[in-house]
């Protein structure tokens, strides 16, 4: 060996240790009030009428404000006035029909952007009816492609709208390539939705409809600038719309790299920073909530009634992987995190944050989401689907007495979800803790006994004279979701069925889905509002998977639901509506087309620097009412993240000690 | 010599020509335009907006030439595109293919490159040394370590790696990238460590036979005899004549240096070619894809060529066929 | 675990059958023959550590091959088992199930301190569904044995019939078959890979195929070079000139020199295809039951606080094992064959 690579090896192993840091941010953003976080799926598209997952939400939540708002901090979930004055009430006017009037605050300006100085002088300008009534009118455009033309469809004249606009295009070869306002006057607009004066919006619904409230308080129907839909077209270097959003939102998007990294600045064209004297309530911290909101643990009270948008920027970077995710969560470089299944242990303890946790300064967030996650039927299925008759409810019954949701969560969720018993979830108008879906026990015995009473004693086909094969198809081809249907596979190899796992592509997945290939499936719903009739219309036989491509994949079609579902529908709560939600429960306890597992529990981790938090277990615009503290968040991360550098200096000691007697036989060799 | 090369560069064409067709039958064997259209639109999506995204994209014709359309098809299409250089724009995404080469070739190379020298250099060094002290007990050693290097699959190092470094000691981070050349390196220590360290094995065990080879030739004992020192010998005699093996292999690596390292980005969360190449496969994305495996079969052939022509130039003894 | 319900194993039993009857049938005539014999022996005594592991394998390998239906009790809580074949390792070690995680040798289990159905008899402990680690592990040799043994028994032969073809006969042959490997050469493995095991249907043995496909262009290569030259030695041309057939000469002059590539090809390709199933398995299309799947979930356990190591260490064990002591005996192997160094004691 070399004698003269000793001072490198040791000039190297020197450098390395006064560079060594696993910090990934620029030095210079230590001090400021910046929010880091991360996501793992990148959005497709920041489009407002089409942006649907999560992550999109993160962003045009924080964008784009909407005429309403949810309460931030009280529950059950209650709206209060955004970019409007105040939450209408609903009028009704003869024929059934039911009219909104919107009232929108005075100064109210988009951000600036240059698509603005196209089109006028100025690079902002006023927010007007006319930007909301545009935007609805974009959502009832077939090349838009909108997923949510359905609960907007209740509006008058919507649905004959875009078909007008479908007819231009295809009559009118040159139609397609006018600017959206054009096609839209051309059309004729939307009779349902109208702007009385610059601020005042008129809503006329066909038929009662107390949800479409609800849909104005979601990013579709936020004011969009028509100068930025004609801008923004991807032509000659512009970005296309879907990238670049120009909203009135708190923040603005200021770099987007999807695959990487998004950032959102702070907007100074925001009302909430332009007028503090409005106190208007999506602009201030609200002073009222649920008991223990407020106090030590939870948020301080001083904070009530602060204005918003603390935070100057936040800065979100793709993280593929959940697991160094969560490291880096723990070594601070993130400030909040949800908690992944193999950290579970070290973090929860009892059912609270664990000590050591604790003296991190964590704060631990549990809330129930409005969701439901089941297994389901394809009910068009022969051997398993309505077409086996009374066998086949039987055998469905019988299947649902053997699965075991309380083990499932302890194994594959460390028990964070309620067990469900109904697809409606706690929080909802429905829900009742104390029923009990009789098929939802366990209960070996009971599901033997049916088993032999439709047919398939100790699980045998009496076809075959083999036990009774079906297949569970699963698009989760990961070891962990393979192990979650196994465990379900176990279960019912007890009652002597052979259930075979066909674990796909997601594209394969689909396909067989398409063609109506499949008995058993899992799958979840998430609540876009909280109403039960977001849940209960997916089991509605006009939103069945094999006809219409809707969500109903277990194309449960059952005439007395249908009716029932078309009365409930659009019923405000009352004892009526109650007691016929209970009898569309009752109807599917029976006819089980679906295996309700449970309700997923949301359980977020806080860092203690980060203020102002509470989790919603819908997809709520929260960044503006968060806070963080950038010293004290400067000071833990360098406290929990000293390099390690004694294995440094022993590797190289030892090398060293490697090479002596090497050396030495080299040169006793020369000799 | 011209005939030769122009003969190679042909046949080089027609390699790149052939990698085409069978991607195209491969891709289309297996998924449909209707596919790319779910998977780029979201499934939710009616028959006529696919119709519609089909033709966006230029999916909406037949597949495979046939009466009447012989030159308005998908693979003519294919090749016509790739030929005039023209990639388009990403299936899944919509976004110009070139600018995601242009940004993804940056971390790829910074991977890539680092971990290729590293490992070539460490190779080489090491295996002269076992030549050196061949028959000793570092020989001995540093052969049994290789077999064992070899045989872990480079996963465990990945996961040990990441494990052991990234968590436990908190020298670098575990995975991420930030652009801007101060940050970088730091995200590239630990893939590069475990790069090089799972090719260590096989890349000593590769060289240490082509020295020994050398080594135990004719003219080395005449070296020795005539009073040569063993480092000299090996600096002089035996590295210049290993060149040959060295070189192929060395130069056959290089279009794998651009197009990245597909298992090292994918767990590093390094946003190179490589997770490129990976998120197409994934999310179908047909465009990129050809765009991917095109410039990789061009460079690999252009390797070729130029490994065949020093063949020849460099040993006399190869007949040129 | 997918459902056995099929009769596969009767086909599995053949297949054992067959090798056994192989195996002796083989041993006989190498008995027979001197040279032969010799490098064996001599093989052997260069590593009889590695040579004896690598039989360990080979056994529990056949072990689990061999299966028949029924005895398992009525009682037993997985009533379809009774319907499915057992093979004999599962008869001898497993059947030993609990609720999840407990580690080896522990009485209580893991996360959640209940008491074991049978506390104490997990050597390796147990995984996230409660199989015993130790038989799980056991069961992935087949795997493996299966994974790089048939598809070495696709890769060669194709490699040898197109290399040999290409080598011997050349002009438009050569240029042909030069052509195919050039092209699959060119293309990432990855997505060959991918695209193959999407398309094909799912099973082992289209895994196999797949990987067999895409690994054959690499000895094809050598096999091509080498026939280049043999096919210019002196007796091949006074054979030619005798008027023997190509087939005769192929079979008689050239094959026989290429063995010994066949050989440390074969070792070759066998660890670089265990290695690469490891890969699909972490890119979840891998065979069901290796020891690469394993390793895939280790990536999760391995973070887990605290953290489940046994799962991933029975897998580590049963993967270098296994491809330390088939590298060592290529190298034993290689050694014996090699005029250099044939005839060193070690």
């Amino acid at each position: 060996m070399h004698p003269r690579s000793w001072p490198v090896r040791l000039l190297g192993i020197a450098l390395c240790s006064l560079a060594c840091t696993n910090n990934p941010y620029p030095n210079a953003d230590d001090g400021k009030k910046v929010y880091y976080s991360s996501f793992s799926e990148p959005p497709r598209t920041l489009d407002p009428a089409v942006a649907y997952t999560t992550t999109e939400h993160e962003v045009t939540g924080a964008v784009f404000d909407t005429l309403l708002e949810y309460h931030y901090l009280k529950r059950p979930y209650e709206l209060i006035p955004g970019l409007a004055v105040r939450v209408p009430v609903a009028e009704p006017l003869p024929e059934g029909r039911v009219r909104y009037t919107f009232e929108l605050r005075p100064e109210l300006r988009f951000q600036e952007d240059e698509c603005f100085r196209r089109f006028g002088a100025a690079a902002s300008r006023e927010i007007t009816a006319d930007d909301v009534v545009f935007q609805v009118q974009r959502i009832a455009d077939p090349q838009v492609n909108s997923p949510v033309v359905e609960p907007f469809s209740n509006l008058l004249g919507f649905s004959e709208f875009s078909a007008r606009l479908a007819k231009l295009g295809k009559d009118d070869g040159t139609f397609s390539k006018l600017p959206a306002r054009e096609r839209y006057r051309r059309a004729g607009g939307i009779e349902g939705i109208k702007s009385l004066d610059a601020r005042r919006l008129q809503l006329t619904l066909g038929a009662a409809y107390p949800q479409i409230l609800y849909w104005f308080a979601m990013p579709f129907s936020t004011p969009v600038p028509w100068e930025a839909v004609e801008h923004y077209d991807g032509k000659e270097g512009r970005a296309p719309l879907q990238d670049h959003p120009v909203g009135s939102g708190a923040y603005l998007l200021s770099e987007y790299d999807r695959q990487a990294r998004i950032v959102l600045s702070r907007n100074p064209n925001w009302y909430g920073l332009g007028h503090p004297e409005w106190t208007a309530p999506g602009a201030v911290f609200p002073s009222d909530g649920e008991p223990g909101d407020f106090g030590p643990g939870a948020i301080e009270p001083a904070r009530k009634g602060l204005p918003l948008a603390q935070i100057v920027r936040a800065e979100y970077r793709r993280e593929k992987e959940a697991i160094p995710a969560f490291t880096k969560f723990l070594q601070g470089y993130f400030d909040n995190s949800g908690i992944i299944n193999e950290s579970f242990d070290k973090v929860v303890r009892d059912d609270r944050l664990s000590d050591e946790m604790k003296s991190y300064g964590m704060r631990l967030d549990k809330s129930v989401e409005a969701s439901i996650y089941y297994i389901g039927f394809n009910m068009e299925d022969p051997v398993v689907g309505t077409a086996a008759g009374e066998r086949g409810r039987k055998l469905r019954q019988a299947m649902s007495l053997v699965v075991d949701t309380v083990e499932f969560l302890r194994l594959f969720a460390n028990g964070r979800g309620v067990p469900a018993q109904t697809l409606l979830p706690p929080g909802l108008y429905g829900y009742d803790p104390a029923r009990k879906n009789p098929y939802r026990a366990l209960d070996l015995e009971r599901a033997k006994a049916l088993l032999a009473e439709a047919g398939y004693g100790d699980g045998i086909d009496p076809k075959t004279q083999r036990p009774l094969h079906l297949t569970f198809d699963t698009a989760d081809t990961s070891p962990e979701g393979r192990q979650a249907v196994q465990f379900h596979v176990n279960n019912w190899r007890k009652l002597g069925i052979d259930v075979e796992i066909a674990a796909t592509t997601y594209n394969k997945f689909q396909q067989k889905v398409r063609d109506g290939a499949y008995q058993l499936f899992q799958w979840g719903w998430v609540a876009d509002y909280p109403d039960p009739e977001n849940f209960l219309f997916l089991l509605w036989s006009e939103m069945a998977r094999s006809k219409h491509n809707g969500p109903n994949t277990a194309n449960f079609k059952h005439a007395e639901y249908d009716k029932l579902f078309l009365a409930m529908k659009s019923m405000e709560n009352s004892p009526a509506r109650l007691g016929i939600i209970q009898r569309m429960l009752a109807i599917l306890e029976e006819e089980r087309p679906w295996i309700e597992m449970y309700h997923r529990e949301q359980y977020a981790l806080y860092h203690g620097w980060f203020a102002g938090v509470k989790a919603a277990g819908l997809s709520v615009p929260t960044l503006k009412y968060q806070d963080l503290d950038p010293v004290v968040r400067r000071q833990k991360r360098a406290d929990w993240n000293r390099p390690v550098l004694w294995p440094m200096y022993l590797l190289g000691l030892l090398l060293l000690l490697a090479a002596v007697p090497g050396v030495r036989s080299y040169l006793k060799e020369r000799q | 010599m011209l005939a030769y090369v122009v003969r190679r560069t042909c046949f080089g064409a027609l390699v790149v020509l052939g990698v085409l067709l069978f991607l195209f039958l491969l891709f289309f064997g297996v998924t449909s335009p209707d596919d790319i259209a779910r998977r780029a639109i979201g499934d939710k999506a009616m028959p006529h907006v696919i119709e519609q995204w089909k033709k966006n994209h230029g999916y909406d014709k037949p597949r495979l030439p046939g009466p009447g359309h012989l030159t308005d098809n998908l693979l003519v299409e294919h090749y016509r595109r790739m030929l005039t250089f023209d990639f388009g724009k990403s299936d899944a995404d919509n976004t110009p293919i070139v600018d995601r080469l242009k940004h993804g070739a940056v971390p790829s190379l910074c991977l890539t490159v680092p971990e290729f020298l590293l490992g070539l250099l460490l190779g080489i060094w090491s295996a002269l040394v076992v030549a050196l002290f061949r028959g000793t007990y570092i020989d001995k050693s540093t052969t049994i370590l290789c077999v064992v290097l070899m045989s872990v699959p480079i996963l465990l190092f990945i996961i040990g790696g990441q494990y052991l470094i990234g968590k436990q000691l908190r020298w670098f981070p575990i995975s991420g990238w930030e652009r801007g050349s101060s940050a970088m390196w730091r995200f590239l220590a630990l893939p590069v460590i475990v790069g090089v360290l799972s090719g260590f094995g096989g890349t000593v065990r590769f060289y240490r036979t082509v020295f020994l080879d050398e080594v135990y030739r004719d003219y080395v004992r005449t070296a020795r005899a005539k009073g040569a020192g063993d480092m000299r010998i090996l600096l002089r005699h035996v590295l210049p004549n290993a060149m040959i093996p060295v070189l192929t292999a060395v130069v056959m690596e290089i279009p794998f240096l651009f197009t990245g390292s597909l298992l090292l980005e994918a767990a590093f969360g390094i946003p190179g070619l490589g997770s490129l190449t990976v998120d197409a496969i994934n999310a179908n994305d047909f465009a990129t894809l050809r765009t991917m495996v095109f410039i990789g079969s061009l460079l690999f052939v252009a390797a070729q060529i130029m490994t065949d022509i020093g063949y020849t130039l460099v040993d006399p003894r190869v007949r040129l066929e | 675990m997918v459902s056995a319900l099929t009769n596969s194993h009767h086909t599995s039993n053949v297949v054992v059958l067959l090798l056994v009857l192989g195996g002796l049938w083989l041993g006989w005539r190498v008995k027979r023959n001197e040279p032969w014999h010799d490098a064996l022996a001599d093989a052997f005594r260069r590593g009889p550590t590695a040579w004896c592991v690598l039989g360990l394998y080979v056994l529990v390998a056949l072990a689990d091959s061999v299966a028949w239906k029924g005895g398992v009790s009525a009682a037993a809580p997985d009533q379809v088992a009774r319907f499915e074949a057992k093979s004999l390792l599962d008869r001898a070690v497993g059947g030993k199930t609990e609720k999840s995680y407990s580690a080896p040798l522990a009485t209580r289990e893991f996360a959640r301190d209940r008491p074991l159905v049978r506390p104490g008899t997990h050597l390796l402990g147990t995984d996230k569904l409660g199989r015993d680690v130790l038989f799980v592990t056991l069961k992935g040799a087949r795997v493996a044995l299966l994974v790089g043994g048939f598809t070495s028994l696709i890769a060669i032969p194709l490699a040898l019939l197109f290399g040999v073809l290409a080598g011997y006969f050349g002009k438009w042959i050569d240029d042909g078959v030069f052509f195919v490997m050039s092209t699959l050469a060119s293309m990432p493995s990855v997505l060959l890979l991918v695209a193959m095991i999407t398309a094909l249907p799912r099973g082992t043995i289209w895994v196999c195929v797949a990987l067999g496909v895409t690994s054959w262009v690499g000895f094809c290569r050598l096999a091509r070079g080498e026939t280049f030259k043999l096919r210019e030695l002196d007796y091949v041309n006074a054979a030619r000139a005798l008027g023997a057939s190509h087939a005769r000469i192929i079979v008689r002059h050239i094959l026989p020199n290429l063995l010994h590539l066949v050989l440390i090809r074969f070792v070759l390709l066998f660890s670089a295809l265990v290695l690469s199933e490891a890969v699909l398995s972490w890119l979840n299309i891998g065979v069901d039951g290796s020891w690469g799947q394993m390793v895939a979930q280790a990536k999760n356990e391995l973070s887990r606080d605290p953290i489940v190591w046994w799962n991933v260490a029975g897998a580590t064990v049963g993967l270098v094992g296994l491809l330390l002591s088939i590298n060592v005996v290529g190298d034993t192997i290689r050694d014996a064959l090699d005029p250099r160094t044939r005839g060193d004691r070690a």
